[in-house]
């Protein structure tokens, strides 16, 4: 699949020159060098790379939960650099839908209340649309029936698809998602990937880390990191695949 | 916002254990807090209620008389005049009597105490009839001449009971030996420290016995609708009686037997006026009550420090097995003060359950307690000043402690929270489970 991404104005992601270090100790690790890359509205992009490559470092960075140790990243006109934390976490809920790469529910509110969340935080909808807006989403992911479960009480595939759910709920401009797949079986991942392609249709950004094939084949663009640093703006889902295949016969 | 008070109380609920016990603590405290309050109220309320009938007016109108400089007796003379005075110049005034003060030697056939003599008119002490309870005779047979009441343990010392004839003797203030002998008509039940020294007899023993003239007295005192007006009217009827030419003494807080002394020692003669309020002539006992409320401070805020160091450290637990869902939550848009908020409103919460709880706890007590007229030990009912326990815990002593305890409980939550919405989401997230 293919999307228009190339026509578009200002990008919705941009990163400048950006490095991240970590520091563990005295120990300085390198997680992402010189990294820069400019993502339109209404992409479809993915991050591939093998473990330890940044990936997550790179949508933390993109999420604003991190900041970059060199160089800006600029997300929705907003350089993360010069924000203060109000405006970096006003930002995170006005703009971003985040799918954390272990889901992070909120253990004592069932999964209505955890997807509801984010829009009792924005304060926009009244009691009735809120309701709607998850319904609606909860029916689309399928798990519509066990809205009044505990996070506790949901399999990990069905916990997954709350935490999507949640990230979707306020029709963020941009979706990230650390390994959406990771935790559910092919014919649940898959129709999940349909949901938020027919979202990204109607002109959501996403973007995903993933190591899996079949995410890296639905993509209209990869991106592929290795040791921190972008490799390949613009990779094909064969050169994924034949480098991941290297790998493993490696 | 309604989600968070919801996930405060639903984390509650979900450590079950670790809330109630700590809610426990906090309901103790908020409960013993209660409960002493109650005593101290209970004490101060018998205290001035007995007290002011036992040994004082709300204001006390006496003073020195000195034949020679050296030499003082509690006295007013030509009384009645400056009687009416005061009366006209108290406002919201209940009652007045006058009283006779002495000291003397309380004799029996058998044995003999010490003791203050208060001579009185019972016919004008309504609140005397109604705080001394009679454990044989009659308190109205007090209005015949010569006649005397005394106290259970005194009457047990002196081995008298009703019917009885005493001799009471003492120096008159021209120092002369002098005795007179007065029938006992009745003896009421113990008060305390305020029965053990002091015998009550017809005023006009106390005149015999004093070789006084019918126009003296002790003191005149003066029943306020509220005993708490008690230090503006005893100002005010200083100027009233100086402004007549009688001589006023500066007021001291110390009850008139505590004075002789320093009067003994100034360079006058003749007649002063001593105004003086039950919070001077008490100040003995409320030093005692301020003593106890010193100590049920301390002992509170030992106890509360406790609680607020078990608050922090439940509360540090709580944060560490949720920092991986703080971080997720201020990753999709939380800000700090909501996250901090969270956690101030999950003890706030515990908090306020557990004072009701300790404070209803206390209150049912109380009431059982008073119920029961629960008899205390002889050495504590000299502080109590009753037989009985007796406690206030009315709505001020419960609505300031519950306060108390659970703001105090709840500041012990905001370092604690502070720190949890300081966390970086990032890290915070990474956090092993
Ligand atoms: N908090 C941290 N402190 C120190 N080093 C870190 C930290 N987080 C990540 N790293 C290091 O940074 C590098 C990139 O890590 P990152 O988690 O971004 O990789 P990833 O591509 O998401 O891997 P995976 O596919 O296993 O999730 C790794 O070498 C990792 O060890
Ligand atoms: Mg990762």
């Amino acid at each position: 699949m293919t999307t228009a991404y190339a026509a578009t104005e200002t990008p919705i992601v941009k990163l400048v020159n950006v490095d991240k270090d970590y520091e563990l100790g005295t120990v300085i690790v390198p997680a992402l060098r010189d990294v820069s890359l400019s993502i339109a509205a209404g992409e479809f992009t993915v991050i591939a790379g093998p473990s330890g490559s940044g990936k997550t470092t790179l949508l933390n960075l993109i999420g604003c939960v991190d900041i970059a140790t060199r160089g800006s990243v600029i997300i929705d006109g907003s350089d993360t650099k010069v924000l203060k934390d109000k405006q970096l976490t006003e930002l995170r809920l006005r703009s971003l839908g985040f799918i954390f790469q272990s889901f992070n529910l909120v253990g004592v509110l069932d999964a209505f209340d955890n997807v509801e969340f984010p829009l009792l935080l924005q304060g926009k909808l009244s009691k009735a649309d809120r309701r709607e807006r998850v319904m609606v989403l909860l029916r689309q992911l399928g798990i519509e029936q066990y809205s009044h479960h505990r996070p506790g009480e949901l399999s990990g595939g069905q916990r997954q698809r709350v935490a999507i759910a949640r990230a979707l709920v306020t029709e963020p401009r941009i979706v990230l998602a650390d390994e959406p797949t990771a935790n559910l079986d092919s014919k649940t991942g898959n129709s999940i990937l349909d949901s938020m392609q027919e979202l990204n249709a109607r002109g959501t950004t996403f973007l995903f880390s993933t190591h899996d094939p079949r995410v890296v084949s639905r993509a209209g663009r990869v991106i592929r990191l290795v040791d921190g640093e972008i490799a390949d703006h613009n990779a094909t889902a064969e050169d994924v695949a034949q480098l991941a295949a290297a790998a493993h016969a490696a | 916002m309604n989600t968070i008070i919801q996930i405060a109380f639903r984390n509650l609920l979900q450590h079950r254990r670790r809330s109630l016990l700590l809610g426990g603590a906090i309901a103790m405290v908020t409960l013993l807090l209660v409960m002493l309050s109650a005593l101290l109220n209970g004490m101060q309320a018998t205290m001035l209620r007995n007290g002011t009938t036992l040994s004082s007016g709300h204001v006390n109108v006496a003073g020195f008389y000195k034949v020679t400089a050296g030499n003082a007796a509690p006295l007013v003379t030509k009384f009645e005049p400056l009687k009416e005075l005061v009366e006209k110049a108290t406002p919201d005034l209940s009652y007045v009597v006058t009283r006779g003060r002495g000291f003397g030697k309380i004799v029996s056939e058998e044995s003999s105490l010490n003791s203050v003599l208060t001579g009185i008119d019972i016919q004008n002490e309504s609140g005397f009839k109604e705080i001394v309870q009679v454990a044989s005779g009659k308190i109205a047979d007090l209005a015949e001449p010569k006649t005397a009441l005394l106290f259970e343990k005194q009457a047990e010392r002196l081995h008298v009971k009703v019917g009885d004839n005493i001799t009471v003797s003492s120096q008159t203030f021209r120092g002369v030996n002098n005795t007179v002998d007065v029938k006992v008509v009745a003896i009421g039940r113990d008060l305390g420290m305020l029965s053990a020294f002091n015998c009550f007899v017809h005023h006009n023993a106390i005149r015999d016995l004093y070789e006084l003239d019918p126009d003296t007295t002790g003191a005149i005192q003066l029943y306020l609708k509220n005993a708490d007006d008690a230090r503006e009217v005893a100002a005010k009827l200083r100027t009233v009686v100086a402004a007549t030419g009688l001589r006023v003494m500066e007021p001291v807080e110390q009850p008139f037997w505590r004075k002789f002394d320093a009067v003994k020692r100034e360079d006058w003669t003749g007649q002063k006026i001593d105004i003086t309020t039950w919070l001077d002539e008490l100040a003995f006992m409320r030093y005692t009550l301020t003593t106890l409320s010193a100590l049920i401070f301390v002992l509170v805020t030992v106890l509360l420090v406790i609680i607020v160091i078990g608050v922090m450290n439940t509360l540090w637990m709580a944060i560490r097995e949720r920092t991986r869902e703080i971080g997720a939550l201020r990753a999709i848009g939380m800000q700090r003060g909501r996250v901090l908020w969270m956690f101030i409103v999950e003890v706030a919460l515990l908090a306020l359950g557990a004072t009701v709880v300790g404070s209803a706890g206390a209150t049912v007590l109380c009431l059982g307690i008073n119920a029961a007229k629960i008899v205390v030990p002889k050495a504590f009912q000299m502080f109590l000043m009753s037989e009985t326990l007796w406690l206030i815990a009315d709505v001020p002593t419960v609505a300031r402690s519950l306060a108390i305890i659970a703001v105090v409980t709840t500041l012990g939550a905001v370092l604690p929270a502070w720190r949890a919405s300081r966390l970086q989401p990032v890290k915070a997230m990474q956090t092993a489970s």
